[in-house]
């Protein structure tokens, strides 16, 4: 029986006239309507299964946030910055208030100080999260994009404890310091869930060998020179053997006072940006832990009262400010001319830099297979290249 | 203070040997210069010569009262761990700049293209302008102050037969 459909199925593929494709060399398009590739596009040439040119697609997710914020007084514009990047809002929240502080001149109270670099390394350990699920799903691991946005979420239920939002905080890092103070037993539960992380990340180490490393060793690698050409910064510099990281070398805040470590490495590929975020993480626990030791007590706003926004002016002048968000530098520029919205604002972010010139270059010359995994190891975000 | 501020001072001081210009220490970190903009690429390739490697942003500025955009571009000098901003002025009726490419390349290129896009700047020998973010946009270019947002939503989206959307524009 099994022999005669054989046969049957023999015969008809015989009448099919096979496809030669005359030319091996055509337009391939990641994104923007890719699952694994975010509100974003690139258009790419290949010749075989090789990619010879890469064209950056962005603009889906263009905002304008810069000239809506130009309309908008400092409290508006700080609930505004959350948006500018989905995936580390907080961060964003504390470029936006630094800028303010700066050209108001503001003492921010000190309790204040520890409490904002507390929330912005757990978004950065959120964000890295984030990373890791997203780059298993583009090498073909789901297990990694489960297991990482499963404990993504008690750091979420963190950010709901104490900003209201989950993911949108609401400016909750303001001018002037935080909106309010932590709630009562929240230390406790941010001691809970830095457990939690830690235990994900000793399940993601036994992943390390199977999956990971024989599909990103080797893959898109960027050299030290040729990182600072294309400006890469943060995680993406580290990884090819520049040890540069401006809470160290232009510390905010009060990371000058705290003890952690830049993980650097000198491969420069896929696996090594995948080690650096293991890596940044720990150091991230480590800043954490000790900020929970140290924490003042305090008022937490200064002034401590709201005053009716009409009334608030922010003094003549320009800043710029640089932050060390989880994707590379992240700054503003924030010019004021007198009255209550600032008259220009700049923000830079990490991915304008990371996901054009950084990725055209990375993937041309690589094979189709690699693409998710270049794409996914610059750890990008296409909300804050648009903004 | 005086003291700490040491090697700011210094990168002012190297500046106004060669260019003449003054310069302004900001606070630790933060060194400012202005500079008319026939001698923009020359301050550059010093400033780089200088360690000002990393090219953090550039930034345009809208003055319409005084007919000007102002340009900021913002160095990071990994070596020193300084933040130089050079600002120069240009005219607002004829936005032309020269290009920074040859100093910075792909990283001054995709720059000098968003603010080509958004202000309207004419970057000159950047060989490619095309716009970034904004489709089939054929409006002036948006991040201009004199460029009324407002009044454009109104007259793009405004459904005058919507009662609803009455409370919203008028």
């Amino acid at each position: 029986m099994t022999k005669q459909m054989n046969e049957k199925e023999l015969i008809t593929i015989e009448h099919i006239e096979p496809i030669i494709p005359e030319d091996t060399d055509y337009n391939f398009y990641f994104g923007p309507a890719h699952s694994g590739s975010g509100n974003f596009g690139v258009k790419l040439r290949i010749d075989g299964e090789r990619v010879t040119s890469a064209r950056a697609d962005p603009g889906y997710l263009h905002r304008g946030f810069e000239k809506l914020m130009e309309y908008r007084v400092p409290m508006q514009n700080a609930v505004l910055s959350d948006r500018v990047c989905v995936l580390e809002a907080l961060n964003w929240n504390l470029v936006h208030a630094e800028a303010v502080d700066e050209l108001t001149g503001v003492e921010v109270p000190q309790r204040a100080r520890y409490i904002r670099v507390l929330m912005a390394e757990l978004s950065r350990l959120q964000s890295h999260l984030i990373w890791y699920g997203a780059m298993s799903l583009g090498i073909g691991f789901d297990t990694g994009f489960k297991i990482a946005f499963g404990y993504r979420d008690y750091i979420l239920d963190l950010f709901e404890l104490i900003t209201g939002g989950r993911v949108y905080p609401a400016g909750y890092i303001c001018p002037g310091g935080v909106r309010r103070d932590l709630p009562g037993g929240a230390e406790d539960k941010i001691k809970r869930a830095l457990d939690q992380t830690e235990e994900m990340m000793q399940k993601v180490k036994d992943f390390d060998n199977i999956v990971f490393s024989r599909r990103t060793k080797g893959v898109g690698i960027l050299r030290t020179e040729d990182a600072i050409r294309l400006g890469a910064t943060g995680p993406v510099l580290r990884a090819c053997g520049m040890g540069t990281d401006v809470r160290k070398d232009d510390p905010y805040e009060i990371y000058n006072e705290l003890d952690f470590d830049i993980p650097v490495r000198r491969e420069g590929d896929a696996y090594a940006r995948y080690l650096i975020m293991g890596s940044e993480m720990e150091e991230s626990i480590k800043i954490i832990k000790q900020v929970l030791e140290r924490l003042p007590e305090g008022k937490v706003r200064e002034p401590a009262k709201i005053t009716p926004p009409s009334r608030v002016k922010i003094p003549e002048g320009e800043v710029y400010v640089r932050n060390e968000l989880a994707r590379g530098e992240g700054c503003a520029y924030m010019r004021s001319v007198g009255e209550g919205a600032p008259y220009r604002v700049k923000l830079r972010g990490p991915d304008l830099l990371h996901m054009i010139p950084v990725l055209e270059y990375l993937l041309k010359g690589s094979q189709i297979a690699d693409i998710p995994a270049i794409y996914w190891s610059l750890n990008i975000c296409p909300a804050d290249m648009d903004r | 203070m005086a003291e700490s501020l040491h090697k700011e001072s210094k990168v002012i001081e190297d500046i106004s040997a060669k260019f003449k210009i003054a310069g302004k220490v900001q606070r630790e970190r933060r060194v400012w210069v202005t500079i008319d903009k026939d001698n923009l690429i020359m301050l550059c390739n010093f400033a780089k010569g200088l360690g000002f490697e990393h090219l953090s942003a550039i930034s345009v500025t809208d003055w319409p009262e005084e007919g000007t955009f102002e340009l900021t571009y913002h160095l990071w000098s990994y070596s020193e761990r300084i933040l130089l901003t050079i600002k120069t002025k240009i005219d607002r009726a004829n936005p032309v700049a020269d290009s920074v490419v040859p100093v910075w390349q792909e990283n001054a290129q995709i720059h000098e293209r968003e603010l080509h896009e958004l202000f309207g700047v004419e970057f000159e020998g950047n060989k490619d302008l095309t716009p970034l973010f904004l489709e089939d946009w054929n409006g002036p270019p948006p991040f201009q102050k004199d460029f009324d947002w407002k009044e454009y939503v109104r007259q793009q989206c405004y459904d005058q037969a919507n009662e609803r959307e009455r409370a919203y524009y008028d």
